[in-house]
């Protein structure tokens, strides 16, 4: 099975574990499980980024995020006799957080109603456009309050770059489910945010003025 | 709006990475560490209490056997003669089966504590 680089990315942009080899996290696990503790060190260092980064991309919050990969490694460590070695261990791993973070989530309702965003405003786009900037921080908040089951296909396959087969794997679901559920985000977030979409569509307010 | 269009701007909208802060992987291992210094949970001595699930089983398939014995044979007679019948034998038949219930249910007490006293005086 092929691993995730470095925590899934498809694009070769990625953090932290750019450069992990498949058998340096399989030594680890077999000297933790040999009963060489310090050894889990070694898996912390190399995972903590993409584990962090990808709590942070649901929750948005720099010390949940933390908390939340924190408590995903002390899962990790307690199950590591679970992992199987005909599964990547960064594919485990990842799917093993996906369910704490999961978890995690359902606690914490989106931080902003998908109804309550307000359109961002650019006051120097006198066309009613917006900066490239305000339409990504529109789309980042939008996507943040889509319903957790978009929400954490949207994530996976956007902002942490997975393909469609891994973010599957780490979300338990058929690639087919995936992938409708993607296609289903993107049209919540076509009819919530037209103007983000559709830049040539003027804001309410200067329409009424032009009238 | 194409699909390829709204990719772009949705792959684009990812923010730059967070760094983990300098203290998260001491902080993790120092939990890991707590979590290994804990004893190992205690295991349900699945082989131990075979025996007792066993016996359980094996009363409650009698008691079962029994009664539904006992409800054939009053459905097969007369009305008229079953209850007369019933009624003739009653005490007799109700103290014989109660003495057998009481008695398995001592048995299995008594069997249960020894077990159970067994077990602590082991660990102890």
């Amino acid at each position: 099975m092929q691993p995730f680089p470095g925590g899934g990315g498809r694009t070769g942009k990625r953090e932290g574990a750019t450069h992990v080899s498949p058998s340096e996290d399989q030594a680890d696990v077999e000297r933790v499980l040999a009963g060489e503790t310090s050894a889990f060190e070694g898996l912390v260092r190399r995972w903590q980024s993409p584990l962090i980064n990808l709590a942070y991309r649901f929750c948005r919050d720099r010390g949940r995020a933390e908390e939340m990969a924190q408590e995903a490694f002390l899962r990790a460590y307690r199950a590591l006799d679970k992992w199987r070695r005909d599964a990547a261990f960064s594919t485990w791993l990842f799917a093993l957080a996906m369910n704490v973070y999961r978890t995690e989530l359902r606690r914490i309702p989106a931080h902003v109603p998908l109804e309550d965003i307000a359109e961002p405003k650019d006051e120097r786009a006198e066309d009613g456009g917006l900066e490239q900037r305000d339409r990504e921080r529109a789309v980042r908040a939008a996507v943040g309050a889509l319903p957790m089951k978009y929400r954490e296909v949207m994530v996976l396959f956007y902002f942490h770059e997975m393909e469609v087969a891994a973010a599957a794997k780490s979300l338990g679901l058929p690639e087919g489910t995936v992938k409708a559920r993607l296609s289903r985000g993107r049209d919540i977030l076509r009819d919530k945010l037209p103007r983000v979409f559709h830049p040539q569509l003027k804001p309410a307010a200067a329409q009424v003025k032009e009238a | 709006m194409h699909n390829d269009e709204l990719d772009s701007l949705l792959r684009t909208s990812s923010e730059d990475e967070i760094t983990p802060s300098s203290g998260f992987a001491a902080s993790v291992m120092e939990a890991v560490r707590s979590e290994a210094a804990l004893p190992s949970p205690i295991k349900f001595p699945w082989l131990r209490a075979l025996p007792g699930m066993l016996a359980v089983v094996l009363a409650a398939g009698v008691g079962t056997y029994l009664v539904a014995t006992q409800a054939a044979g009053a459905a097969a007679s007369p009305a008229w003669l079953n209850w007369q019948d019933a009624l003739a034998r009653a005490p007799v038949a109700g103290l014989g089966t109660a003495m057998i219930w009481s008695c398995s249910a001592l048995l299995f007490s008594y069997l249960s504590v020894k077990l159970s006293m067994r077990f602590a005086t082991r660990r102890a």
